[in-house]
């Protein structure tokens, strides 16, 4: 699918085939390192046997546009808007990271179109801040070992992929507000929190930074259960497999 | 292999890849880490661009579905032209 019209510029959406009778699922990435490939080469494909799965990059994200500002979880749920205008009935939704704090505000925002949620390596009070500043302050030995191992090996090697990677940070941090909003921001608002009533499955790896956060915020939600699997942050690439059964298991359950 | 095929998928490489198209000729052995440094997002945007063309007949998901992000991108053009012919 094409590029769509986004509140604040355009969107690319990506509809993973083949699909089939199930509740539409949405899935949303997390910051910096994620886009559509995020979910596209792991858990997407096996999902969309049986469901439609739709995938979008974040704005300032992918092949997304890049506006200057709006980069807290409330504003980026605008965004989630345009995408699943056209899709009938309730939906289900994935996030990792970031992109599980966008698909939480929009579902307290649109309680009655959401089925299921899963939140995979959810930040919560400390987890975005920790994250990001931990990545930008280290020094660059520290930075590359953040990166998944693909990206990793890309950077060693001085590939395009990395100059590419380098070059989208460098834009999301120096001519957006994505580095200042994530500052200011919190742990997820209480209002959110009571509006999302949802079956939420919390996903957290064994070896994160992310993991107490989320233990935290399912203890708050009203019908929330914790899956810890092996791994890290980077939880569909740490443990791909069993990432895409719970969710499958949790979504079909 | 298809001759026609192989054409095809060089110029869908040429659209992703825009003015950073690599110099040397596209072949069956071209790999897509190692000769064009592709990312992994240009991937997706080859497979719209893929499904974009052949339709429902070449069913790129199930065909990644399975194989890891560093197995994906370590294939080869040949190996995308070698399936999209037997889907065709």
């Amino acid at each position: 699918m094409p590029l769509i019209d986004g509140p604040a510029g355009a969107l690319h959406v990506v509809d993973v085939g083949p699909g089939g009778p199930g509740t539409p699922l949405v899935m949303l990435h997390g910051l910096l390192l994620g886009n559509v490939a995020s979910w596209y080469f792991t858990a997407a494909p096996t999902l969309a046997r049986s469901r439609p799965v739709r995938l979008y990059d974040l704005r300032g994200h992918g092949r997304s546009a890049r506006p200057a500002s709006g980069y807290d979880p409330d504003t980026m749920a605008d965004d989630l808007d345009a995408v699943v205008a056209d899709l009938p009935g309730p939906i289900d939704l994935v996030g990792h990271s970031y992109g599980a704090r966008v698909a939480l505000a929009w579902a307290a925002r649109n309680p009655g179109r959401v089925r299921r949620i899963v939140l995979v390596e959810i930040p919560g009070r400390t987890g975005a801040n920790a994250e990001i500043s931990a990545f930008f302050e280290a020094g660059p030995e520290a930075m590359v070992a953040a990166l998944p191992e693909g990206l990793r090996a890309a950077v060693a090697n001085g590939r395009r992929q990395a100059r590419r990677l380098l070059t989208n940070l460098a834009g999301l941090a120096t001519q957006t507000t994505l580095l200042a909003d994530l500052g200011s921001g919190g742990d997820v608002p209480d209002a959110v929190v009571s509006a999302c009533t949802h079956p939420v499955l919390v996903v957290v790896g064994a070896s994160s930074a992310c993991a107490d956060d989320g233990r935290a915020l399912a203890s708050r939600l009203a019908d929330a259960r914790v899956e810890v699997l092996p791994g890290g942050h980077y939880l569909h690439l740490d443990a791909t497999a069993a990432l895409t059964e719970t969710i499958g298991a949790f979504l079909d359950g | 292999m298809s001759e026609s095929t192989l054409h095809a998928i060089t110029g869908m490489i040429g659209e992703v890849l825009g003015d950073e198209m690599v110099d040397e000729p596209i072949t069956m052995e071209t790999s897509f880490a190692d000769d064009l440094e592709i990312e992994s997002i240009e991937l997706v945007q080859l497979a719209e661009l893929v499904e974009a063309r052949w339709g429902e007949k070449v069913d790129f998901n199930a065909w990644i579905a399975g194989q890891s992000i560093d197995d994906v991108i370590s294939l080869t053009v040949g190996d995308l032209v070698t399936f999209v012919d037997s889907c065709l």
